[in-house]
């Protein structure tokens, strides 16, 4: 947990300091790959029969890296940018309801979920508030579209947590 | 009426009268064919949807004029009772006495008013036809003989199975349901007509046609024997059992009232009623006569653990079974209250599987008092089946207080004889019957230690609608006193002063996003508190893997967190088996079904 | 005859030669073989050879499930397949223990009735046709058309109705089924002097009947005929008055009966018998509407019926005579025994070589057809 705690406070300011889309971009890319790297370091801590879920985060992780690095280097990025920003995903409160919680030395496969999580909604948070604050313009939209990213990658967790925990016993 | 003097000569006169002839109509009948009257019993037609592929007309008709056939294109779904068989009738044989038409379940079988068929001699096939919606040329005659409530042969209403009144059973945990008479039993019998869409649908394909007949003709030794062959937990499932079988059952599918046979009461009627001796003595019938010299643990004494020790034991093998908990059963005893299953009952069908020659040992726990690696050693095969024993946590804010326990820990306590702490009033959180069943045990204790029920359920998903719980179990909970409150999800637990005072919940709007996935809505504003001094979650289980040790867990494939198993339950172990809950599930039926999976393979594969 | 059965013997010079009628014969009713010795046109003894239409009815009804049954049991006899489902019902009823509600009583009886009918106007014209009139033969089974119509209205079946179940009927009457059955007997009742002129008081005919195959009372009785051949021979027994069932104590009906014991006898007992069925029918249309209530007395699904042991034998009064069923359960689902009385057995058989012996060789087809021997019956 350490590494993202930094992460939050000073990645803020780093944010708010830029302005071309490209060094935004920059930024949104290392934290997806810092991400994939703390899963995929995970990968081998934990057991055997849970593995899959950090697998399924690192690879989830990976291919927003993909999709960051790819955005940076299209010529054409502001017009997608601008449709993301048109069709907001909704954003659910399940999350809130989970602790944010420090991992530990053997975490359960319930323990990483909400861990998860409660990452991708500090992120979305964050990059929301980005995107309130940012003036209207090339900036704004590319907060939107960001944060759109992490509540879409939320949605699809909490359905996961949903189908891993409240499953099992009589009927289910 | 004129009578007619037997001497009378008559008059030579009389041949005149006929003249009065040329003044009359003739007498005639048209000679084309005509339109036939309103029940006329004419060709066949067949509403295809409605058919169900159950054969009661082949059955029924005593001239063999029926014959099923298979239509490919038609969907199958065994658990539904869905054949896709339908009837093609030869009319070389058909004689048109309607018993198809008035025994069908679901009235798809019909008669029209049309009745006339020529062909040529190349053509005689054109007699053997394949009734659907439209009639045997294609064109569409007027409902000839069609069933009324008058010509219905079927017996279409259940035999009712008496209750224990709410205020009589709310303060003991005695068995709710009084059970049949010999009467009751035979007369509900009765009215099956032996489709063998309820053994096609069974998980375990138990024959219940077969049972039901033996159970009508009076001969419940019979009956047991029959239900031997694929059930050792026929006690069980005679009264816990999720009865896929009637969901299927063709009596189901009528049109108006139809109930289908009771089963599963009947199954318990058979059970109760053949003394414990018989039962021992029908389990050990086939049981093989020398020794195969080879042994098979079994971690779990569930019902798929034991059903695969029994089939094994039968058939020469060693079998030992390691059980953590004081007794056998799993679920059956730590999870089932005794009013749904006395534990008598229960006790009943492990004395029999033990009487077979299954050893149990009680009170070892894999893992800690002996190891996988160990069990291995001593034995040439291991079955896993420990099923979902730990309960799961919400843990929303406060969950971690002593007083927020899991169901499946309280619901072990009360038969293993543990003082439970009985709070005077409590929350439950979930809404499928593991949280029906730990409601309601508590409502009994309550009602005994307080004079009173205090239970509230809080589930996520919507009574009528989307509730997992059987609706016996709601009717039932309800009249019990318990109160339900559904479509509410659990926000946080309030604690004041170190002590546990309520729930918090906020209202869900919807459950299920477009693709009936989970992506609850929930509306912030719509905040509850439900007082109480203890909350209890019932929203999932999972089983105890830990036990397999670390190399193991290593070694094995996994498949979302459970085993990966092949379709007879091996692992990717090549001594490893599991079955059961832990693996597949739901229910007790399909534990059984597994355990004669794992059992089969693993004698195949000792006998290599 | 069958080659094997016929060995050649060399009479001693004689005026005797035999010849043998039917299996197909238009003097026969139905398939019916019939051996004669004759000397000239003179029958001095006949050998009835049953057994052409034996199908194993019987034996078929043991191995077939009791709600099986019914749908074969019309069969034994063809012009008058009502009785033979009725008394098939009865016999199963009285083994169970249950009795078929009143309203399908009087349905049964109804059916009953409207099926001797059908019957007598079947065989008028078979009797005058071995006479050599042919035109009572249309008339007869044009009208019968009629009564068939009606039955294809309430049963759904023309012929073989199958329309019984023990325990009641299976379908209740059609709205509006009075009032056509009403008009229908009006018009048989119009009909009464047409036949009367053609074929009853027709002197051609009766100079033919008269005298052929009289029977005295004492004879028949030995002979055991029944029905309305014993009818004609002075004995006025009737199963429905004699040993009522169903509702016929509830009705008001004559037992015509004749003299003489001939051929015109028993044609005449035959008439009258319609008219006065026709005279049932008319109060039975009166009573019906306000007899309300079930149809049928519920029996267990019948693929897995079980009637109890026990036997049972139900008889009733057809066209032909005393029918009777006798059934035997030994508590399975199929019935163990089934003996069908067919009134026919006894009149193609004994009765007709009785009363052969003696007759002109022109006169026998009118013996059996007077008779109203129904060959079907016989051999079952």
């Amino acid at each position: 947990m350490s590494k993202h705690k930094e992460g939050h406070s000073k990645s803020y300011e780093k944010l708010k300091s830029k302005t071309t889309l490209k060094e935004i971009l920059d930024v949104a890319v290392s934290f997806e790959k810092t991400a994939r790297d703390f899963y995929t370091a995970m990968i081998p801590k934990v057991s055997k029969n849970i593995r899959y879920i950090v697998e399924e985060l690192a690879e989830e992780e990976q291919q927003h890296y993909d999709l960051f690095l790819s955005l940076k280097n299209d010529p054409y990025v502001q017009t997608q940018l601008d449709e993301r920003i048109k069709t907001p995903t909704e954003n659910h409160k399940f999350s809130d309801y989970v602790q944010l919680l420090d991992l530990g030395d053997n975490p359960d496969d319930q323990t990483i979920l909400q861990y998860a999580l409660a990452r991708e909604d500090a992120a979305m948070k964050q990059y929301q508030d980005l995107a309130d604050n940012a003036p209207e313009g090339e900036l704004q939209d590319t907060f939107r579209f960001l944060a759109i990213e992490e509540a879409e990658h939320k949605l699809e967790l909490e359905k996961k947590y949903y189908e891993i925990i409240h499953s099992g016993g009589p009927g289910n | 009426m004129k009578k007619i003097n037997y001497n009378d000569k008559g008059s030579i006169l009389n041949p005149l009268k006929n003249l009065q002839f040329y003044a009359r109509k003739p007498v005639t009948e048209p000679l084309g064919p005509r339109d036939a009257s309103a029940s006329y019993r004419g060709f066949h037609i067949n509403d295809l949807n409605k058919c169900i592929g159950c054969s009661s007309c082949q059955k029924i008709c005593d001239n063999a004029a029926i014959t099923m056939v298979e239509v490919p294109s038609i969907k199958e779904d065994a658990a539904k009772g869905l054949r896709n068989l339908r009837p093609a009738i030869d009319y070389g044989r058909c004689c048109w006495c309607a018993l198809c038409v008035d025994i069908c379940p679901t009235s798809a079988i019909e008669m029209t008013r049309e009745y006339v068929h020529t062909c040529d001699g190349d053509e005689t096939d054109s007699y053997f036809i394949f009734p659907k919606e439209t009639g045997i040329h294609g064109d569409s005659f007027e409902k000839g003989w069609t069933k009324t409530e008058d010509s219905d042969l079927l017996d279409r209403i259940r035999r009712p199975m008496g209750e224990m009144l709410s205020e009589a059973r709310i303060d003991n945990f005695d068995e709710i349901v009084d059970g049949f008479t010999l009467e009751m039993a035979v007369q509900e019998a009765s009215r099956c007509v032996d489709c063998g869409l309820c053994e096609d649908a069974c998980p375990a394909h138990m024959h219940a046609p077969n049972y039901i007949r033996s159970i009508y003709e009076g001969n419940l030794e019979q009956a047991v024997e029959w239900m031997y062959e694929t059930n050792p937990f026929s006690h069980v499932c005679g009264r816990v059992c999720t009865h896929i079988c009637e969901t299927a059952c063709s009596l189901g599918h009528g049109e108006g009232e139809s109930d289908p046979i009771a089963i599963r009461w009947l199954k318990r009627f058979a059970m109760d009623n053949v003394s414990k001796t018989k039962i021992k003595q029908i389990a050990r019938k086939g049981k093989a006569r020398k020794k195969s010299g080879k042994s098979i643990a079994v971690v779990g004494a569930g019902p798929a653990g034991l059903t695969a020790a029994f089939d094994l034991v039968k058939k020469g093998h060693k079998v030992t079974v390691y059980e953590s908990l004081p007794k056998a059963g799993g679920m059956t005893r730590y999870g089932i209250p005794n009013y749904r299953l006395p534990e008598d009952r229960l006790d009943q069908d492990i004395e029999v599987i033990q009487s077979v020659g299954v050893d149990i040992k009680y009170n070892v726990k894999v893992g800690t008092d002996i190891s996988m690696a160990q069990l291995y050693k001593d034995n040439h095969a291991v079955v896993m089946a420990i099923g979902l024993q730990m309960g799961r946590s919400t843990r929303i804010k406060g969950s971690d207080h002593k007083m927020v326990v899991k169901a499946v820990d309280l619901l072990r306590m009360i038969p293993k004889g543990d003082k439970v702490n009985v709070p005077k009033s409590a929350v439950v959180i979930g809404g499928g019957n593991v949280a029906m069943d730990i409601a309601r045990s508590m409502a009994r204790l309550q009602q005994q230690k307080y004079g009173e029920v205090n239970i509230t359920l809080t589930a996520l998903e919507q009574l009528g609608k989307t509730f997992l719980a059987d609706d016996e179990e709601v009717k039932e909970s309800l009249e019990e006193g318990i109160s339900i409150l559904d479509a509410r999800g659990p926000k946080q637990c309030v604690i004041k002063n170190n002590k546990l005072v309520g729930l918090e919940t906020v209202k869900v709007i919807s459950i299920f996003d477009a693709q009936g996935r989970f992506a609850p809505k929930y509306d912030e504003e719509d905040l509850q508190f439900h007082q109480a001094d203890m909350v209890i979650e019932a929203i999932g289980q999972m089983s105890d893997v830990s036990i397999l040790g670390e190399e193991l867990t290593e070694e094995l494939e996994w498949n979302r967190g459970r085993i990966q198993i092949d379709e007879n339950g091996h692992t990717s172990v090549e001594w490893l088996w599991s079955a059961g809950d832990m693996v597949k599930g739901p229910d007790v039926i399909n534990a059984v079904a597994d355990g004669h999976r794992v059992a089969k393979d693993i004698d195949r594969f000792l006998n290599k | 005859m069958r080659p094997e059965n016929y060995q050649a013997v060399k009479l001693g010079d004689s005026n005797e030669y035999e010849i043998f009628i039917g299996p197909n014969h238009p003097g026969i009713e139905g398939n019916y073989a019939f051996r004669l010795m004759l000397d000239g046109d003179i029958v001095v003894s006949g050998k009835a050879d049953a057994g052409y239409l034996h199908r194993g009815f019987e034996k078929l009804m043991e191995g077939r499930l009791w709600i099986q049954n019914l749908a074969i049991v019309p069969r034994i006899c063809v012009p008058d397949p009502a009785p033979m489902e009725v008394a098939y019902s009865m016999a199963v009823e009285e083994i169970m223990g249950i009795e078929a509600p009143i309203r399908a009583q009087w349905i049964r009886t109804m059916q009953l009735e409207l099926s001797r009918v059908a019957a007598h106007l079947f065989t008028f014209g078979g009797h005058a046709a071995t006479t050599g009139m042919y035109t009572p033969m249309f008339w007869g089974v044009a009208d019968r058309d009629l009564v068939l119509d009606l039955f294809e209205d309430f049963t759904g079946g023309r012929v073989y109705s199958i329309y019984n179940i023990p325990g009641g009927v299976r379908r209740e009457l059609p709205p509006e089924f009075l009032q056509k059955l009403s008009n229908l007997l009006d018009y048989l009742e119009s009909r009464q002097n047409d036949y009367d002129n053609l074929l009853f008081t027709n002197q051609v005919f009766v100079e033919r009947a008269k005298g052929c195959g009289a029977l005295t009372q004492s004879q028949a009785l030995e002979l055991s005929v029944t029905g309305p051949n014993l009818r004609a021979c002075g004995l006025a027994y009737d199963v429905r008055r004699d040993d009522p069932y169903l509702v016929y104590d509830e009705l008001e009906f004559d037992i015509p009966r004749q003299k003489h014991g001939d051929a015109y006898s028993r044609i005449l007992v035959r008439r009258d018998e319609l008219f006065q069925s026709i005279r049932i029918l008319r109060q039975i249309i009166e009573r019906l509407p306000s007899i309300k209530g079930k149809i049928r007395t519920p029996i267990p699904n019948p693929l897995s019926w079980n009637v109890r042991k026990g036997e049972a034998y139900a008889r009733v009064e057809s066209s032909k005579g005393e029918l009777a069923y006798y059934v035997v359960s030994d508590g399975g689902d199929k019935p163990y025994r089934v003996h069908v009385r067919g009134p026919s057995s006894m009149h193609a058989v004994q009765t007709l070589e009785f009363l052969a012996k003696g007759a002109r060789l022109e006169d026998v087809a009118q013996i059996m057809f007077s008779l109203d021997a129904c060959p079907p019956e016989v051999d079952r």
